[in-house]
């Protein structure tokens, strides 16, 4: 008895000590937001500022178009995540439903896909973007996202699942294709749709190298350039490091939000993404 | 229509095609196209350019500084595959009890992979800034001399290693979660009743049983590994003098700086066959000690 409290005890002291060291450049950026210049560049660090400058954070919106960024990014996510959620749905129902020739080297040549690193597309994709104009433009990043061969995967698994009976019970009542898929088996494989939805939004919205290749005027840049670019231009030469910061929370903290709203469906979602396939 | 009979061609391609036109314009062509330009030597710039064979290749493996950078990309696979696969299943071993506040945690550990890296990123270099940063203020509670970070050849990795592991463990975690709770619980009913230890349940049962997790991770995490960027864009630039240049910055660099488009697809190309080497190599190693059911 006493060993297992003890254990408890030790099993809460440790995740207590983790979570805090994780949470923490998190804690430390808020803090470090609202310091004054002073303070910043005391050494050994001030946890907490005498008197919270929350005008920092103020000032650091006005200081670069914010939230036009992250309207950017959050625009171009939602439009990516839907598009990628419909077509992985008819890709995923065509090698789950349909019989063809040549689904074994399709589905072959998309698991390929998956292995290999998307950075090896860049050049071609990029003189194909420009070929088509569309180069520093929204269709250009959401185009060349359009498909996500996780999402099919991911959606393939789901379709997998959906008991036979229930498909040829819908086939029986005069369910054509369309219908099956969009009435019977979208809402049945609904919670792994909700998850890919989450993941891909996240990464969509994240996401860094490709877009900054693409986009060039400022004001289509997606929070994560625009970011960057606050960074390089003010910050690193060392004299706005609260301001700095204060956009980092920006970028960060409406995914946290997000991410702590939807908390349980994502990490369930994830964890359940079977391993055997 | 019976049962053996294909599709009608049409039906199926209203299904694939929304799919598999973006797939093949933004995937399969151009995984093509650029082993193409490999062996070529356009600058991007002008409207012609030779077939020069061979060329880019010979010339990177003929330099020292491409093995450099090749060292540096395994050392950092390396040093962030394995600690957040060990750290995942650390998390996972303490979090796989229900007890209150275990939903609370997970959360929190989960949530750096949740976030921007080039904006954590950004969070971390203030941390690691040499002066004042917090990094060198905990060495310094134990009268350690304070580090240059970013500015050090020989520290540099090692700082993005720690970021790259802090914003990755939490993900390692909740797959180790799932395959914990899988783990057939009278194994270690039966394995007590033996006296077997907390250690030898841990080495006996539970490893061997969550092979095929570890296993996909591995994979997962390696081909993630060799594109890591953002987090090298933001704290190092690839430098100080290239010791924290991988394969994938070398491409960005002599694709996007350099306009080299023949040397920087024949990186790709040693990419894509470095990722397919070590995919291979784990599912020949997978065959021999992952344990299915």
């Amino acid at each position: 008895m006493v060993s297992t409290l003890s254990k408890n005890v030790l099993r809460h002291i440790l995740l207590f000590l983790l979570s805090f060291f994780i949470a923490f450049p998190f804690l430390w950026m808020v803090s470090s937001a609202i310091k004054t210049k002073e303070e910043i560049w005391h050494f050994p660090p001030t946890w907490w500022p005498k008197v919270p400058q929350w005008h920092n954070f103020i000032e650091a919106w006005n200081s670069a178009p914010f939230g036009l960024y992250i309207f950017n990014s959050t625009f171009t996510a939602l439009i990516i995540v839907c598009l990628q959620v419909v077509n992985s749905s008819m890709m995923a129902y065509a090698l789950t439903q349909l019989k063809f020739k040549g689904k074994e080297v399709l589905f072959f040549s998309i698991l390929v896909t998956y292995m290999l690193p998307v950075a090896a597309t860049y050049v071609p994709s990029y003189i194909l973007l420009a070929h088509l104009g569309m180069l520093d433009s929204y269709q250009g990043i959401i185009v060349s996202n359009a498909v996500s061969v996780f999402g099919i995967f991911l959606i393939r698994q789901a379709f997998m699942q959906i008991s036979k009976e229930v498909i040829e019970a819908a086939k029986l009542d005069g369910a054509g294709h369309w219908t099956l898929l969009w009435r019977i088996m979208f809402p049945l494989g609904k919670s792994t749709i909700i998850t890919f939805a989450f993941i891909s939004f996240v990464q969509m919205y994240n996401n860094y190298l490709w877009p900054s290749l693409i986009l060039s005027s400022q004001e289509k840049f997606l929070i994560t350039i625009g970011l960057r670019q606050f960074f390089i231009e003010d910050g690193a030469y060392g004299i706005k490091w609260p301001l700095v910061m204060a956009a980092s929370t920006f970028a960060i903290f409406p995914l946290l939000v997000l991410f702590f709203v939807a908390e349980k469906w994502f990490i369930k979602g994830i964890g359940d993404r079977g391993v055997k396939g | 229509m019976s049962e053996k009979q294909n599709h009608s061609f049409f039906t199926v391609l209203i299904y694939i095609s929304p799919a598999l036109v973006p797939l093949s314009l933004f995937w399969f062509w151009p995984m093509l196209y650029s082993l193409y330009i490999s062996f070529t030597n356009w600058d991007y710039m002008s409207p012609t350019y030779d077939i020069v064979g061979f060329r880019n290749y010979l010339n990177l493996f003929g330099d020292p500084e491409f093995y450099r950078v090749l060292g540096n990309t395994f050392y950092f696979t390396a040093g962030t595959v394995f600690p957040t696969m060990v750290g995942g299943l650390f998390f996972a071993v303490l979090l796989n009890k229900e007890f209150r506040g275990n939903h609370l945690y997970q959360a929190i550990l989960f949530s750096p992979w949740v976030t921007p890296t080039v904006a954590v990123s950004i969070v971390w270099s203030w941390i690691f800034q040499p002066e004042v940063g917090l990094a060198n203020w905990l060495l310094s509670l134990f009268h350690l001399p304070k580090l240059e970070w970013a500015g050090s050849s020989t520290w540099a990795m090692p700082m993005i290693l720690i970021v790259t592991v802090w914003k990755g463990v939490g993900w390692a975690m909740i797959f180790y979660l799932d395959a914990l709770k899988k783990v057939p619980k009278e194994l270690y009913e039966s394995a007590e009743t033996d006296g077997a230890s907390w250690w030898s349940k841990l080495i006996h049962i539970t490893i061997p049983l969550i092979s095929p997790t570890s296993f996909f991770l591995a994979v997962i995490l390696m081909v993630d590994a060799l594109q890591a960027f953002d987090q090298i864009q933001i704290l190092t630039q690839g430098g100080p003098a290239g010791s924290t240049r991988t394969l994938l910055y070398l491409y960005y660099q002599s694709a996007f700086e350099q306009f080299n488009m023949g040397e920087a697809t024949a990186v790709a190309t040693i990419l894509v066959l470095l990722t397919a080497m070590l995919s291979l190599v784990q599912f020949i190693m997978a065959k021999r000690w992952v344990h299915y059911e």
